[in-house]
């Protein structure tokens, strides 16, 4: 379980995220959904310890970290490392010792080339593959769906839902509603860095309906198209 | 385009700053550091202007990346692109230029500039899709990425290491051994992106033992053919090739420690002084080790919540 209490975050003077309490159990999927700078990667950061904060992150695990696997909106690639590589390398750093990498390529990815020539879609496999692979028991998944064509889209919602089964944690913002709708057992709504709203699965048609309204609105009508 | 311009100077001094640099100094520092280095070179070698162009050439053709210059196409017509990039390979090359003419090297200086201008033609591309196959594939990507854009400095170091033997000289031998540890020294020059750090799940020491221990074992393993050549056709000399072996294990665990004591950040100006001083003063490296370790530490700390 991830415990979150009153967890701040300013930079400078502005203030990203403000007084969020939030509780993350085993075996149970959440999404956070928000405009964009609603606060949900800063969310992610902080309780990935890439961040400092005020409040209080408390977990099962002496330092979670070291069982998170975090899919980060732009994954960051080297210039000449291969596919392969990345996979490794990502293992390494959790002390994991990998082999046949090729049998586990379930998105068959050209992993001997570089991966700073893969396309959005591709890098953002990659990246997933590679904490898939790094025997993680929580995930923060930031927009695992971006830019990722359709039969991947199906079978990342297919390992999030295998997830749920394994007792695993997953925290997954997205941008497409279907897909969290598809996922999630508690959809949370995120506004200028605070959550506004705790919905559970009965009511993510309710959820997407209001959303709408309240992000498209009128807004169209003032562009006047012709 | 001259908002181009306007944005190119700015992000210029942006760096400047980013890097710790006062712009008065910059501006200052910059040029003199240029102009010494440009008569260093044409004081010791009748081939300078050569060695010259080609560094221009080298610096000019950097601005031929493809993306960037897809980018440009997209925002200027074709007329305004050509006259852009034509204008910005001159002003690179601007500084080459204006030494040549002071050299009084007045042909050079013509055909370098159009060179420049025939440059802008070219897109070159950084990213060839070759897989360049490396022996360090398996671990550490600074050897792994390092190795691919460097491999060629290997067999010249090699080559020179035989050279050293054939004419007898020794110094030239240690010189091949030194390249070597250049080469690893510059693959932790640059910071990785905090999230390949925050991987690790290892503590604050255990991190920098790890990276030290495998910088020092791989260019061991690189510079050992080199070694074991000198040891042998030179052995009356081993004492001081041991004392250069070493200097070169302490000024790459220096670079390590450097590099992490200002992590997520470059290395700012302080430290790139240090580092310069050590060059000068080697012995003061007893006191910036443990300097930029303890400072390193701090750093990891907050990444690795150690």
């Amino acid at each position: 379980m991830i415990k979150i209490e009153k967890l701040s975050k300013f930079y400078g003077k502005k203030q990203v995220l403000n007084s969020i309490d939030l509780e993350f159990k085993k075996g149970k999927i959440y999404g956070i959904v928000g405009e964009n700078g609603a606060g949900k990667t800063t969310l992610f950061r902080c309780i990935s310890g890439l961040e400092n904060y005020k409040g209080n992150i408390t977990s099962d695990y002496t330092k979670l970290k070291d069982h998170l696997g975090l899919l980060l909106t732009e994954p960051f690639f080297f210039s000449k490392i291969t596919g392969k590589e990345y996979i490794q390398l990502l293992a390494n750093a959790r002390q994991i010792e990998l082999t046949n990498i090729e049998d586990k390529n379930i998105f068959d990815l050209p992993l001997n080339q570089y991966a700073s020539t893969y396309s959005t879609g591709m890098k953002k496999k990659l990246a997933l593959t590679a904490i898939l692979l790094q025997e993680n028991n929580v995930f923060i998944l930031d927009e695992p769906f971006n830019g990722v064509d359709i039969q991947s889209n199906l079978i990342i919602t297919e390992i999030i839902k295998r997830f749920k089964k394994l007792e695993k944690t997953v925290i997954i913002s997205s941008h497409i509603f279907s897909t969290l709708a598809d996922t999630c057992d508690e959809i949370y709504l995120m506004k200028n860095g605070e959550i506004i709203k705790k919905v559970e699965q009965v009511d993510f048609n309710k959820l997407e309906n209001e959303m709408k309204e309240f992000t498209v609105g009128n807004r169209i009508d003032k562009l006047e198209l012709k | 385009m001259k908002e181009y311009f306007l944005l190119q100077f700015k992000i210029l001094n942006r760096k400047m700053i980013d890097f710790g640099l006062p712009l008065l100094i910059g501006y200052t520092l910059l040029p003199f550091i240029f102009v010494l280095l440009s008569n260093y070179l044409f004081e010791k070698t009748e081939f300078a202007n050569y060695a010259y162009g080609l560094v221009a050439i080298s610096l000019v053709s950097k601005l031929s990346e493809p993306k960037r210059n897809d980018f440009l196409k997209s925002i200027f017509n074709k007329y305004n692109y050509k006259k852009l990039r034509i204008l910005e390979n001159i002003i690179y090359c601007l500084p080459f230029t204006l030494f040549l003419i002071y050299q009084k090297q007045f042909v050079f200086s013509v055909i370098l500039n159009l060179c420049v201008i025939i440059i802008m033609l070219f897109n070159f591309s950084t990213n060839l899709n070759i897989t360049i196959p490396t022996p360090f594939s398996k671990k550490p990507f600074e050897f792994t990425v390092g190795f691919r854009k460097t491999f060629y400095v290997f067999p010249i170091a090699y080559f020179l290491t035989y050279i050293s033997v054939s004419v007898g000289n020794f110094n030239l031998g240690v010189f091949s051994m030194l390249l070597i540890g250049i080469i690893c020294f510059s693959y932790y020059s640059k910071i990785e992106n905090e999230y390949f750090v925050w991987n690790y799940n290892l503590s604050s020491k255990e991190f920098l033992l790890k990276k030290t221990k495998t910088c020092l074992i791989y260019f061991s393993l690189l510079s050992l053919p080199i070694i074991i050549t000198l040891a042998v056709y030179f052995y009356n000399e081993i004492d001081i090739l041991i004392v250069f072996f070493l200097l070169s294990y302490a000024y790459l665990t220096t670079i390590i420690f450097a590099k992490y004591s200002s992590f997520p950040n470059e290395m700012n100006m302080s430290q790139g002084i240090l580092i310069a001083i050590s060059f000068m003063f080697p012995p003061i490296l007893l006191i910036f080790i443990p300097h930029f370790y303890s400072q390193s530490i701090k750093k990891l700390n907050a990444i690795l919540n150690d």
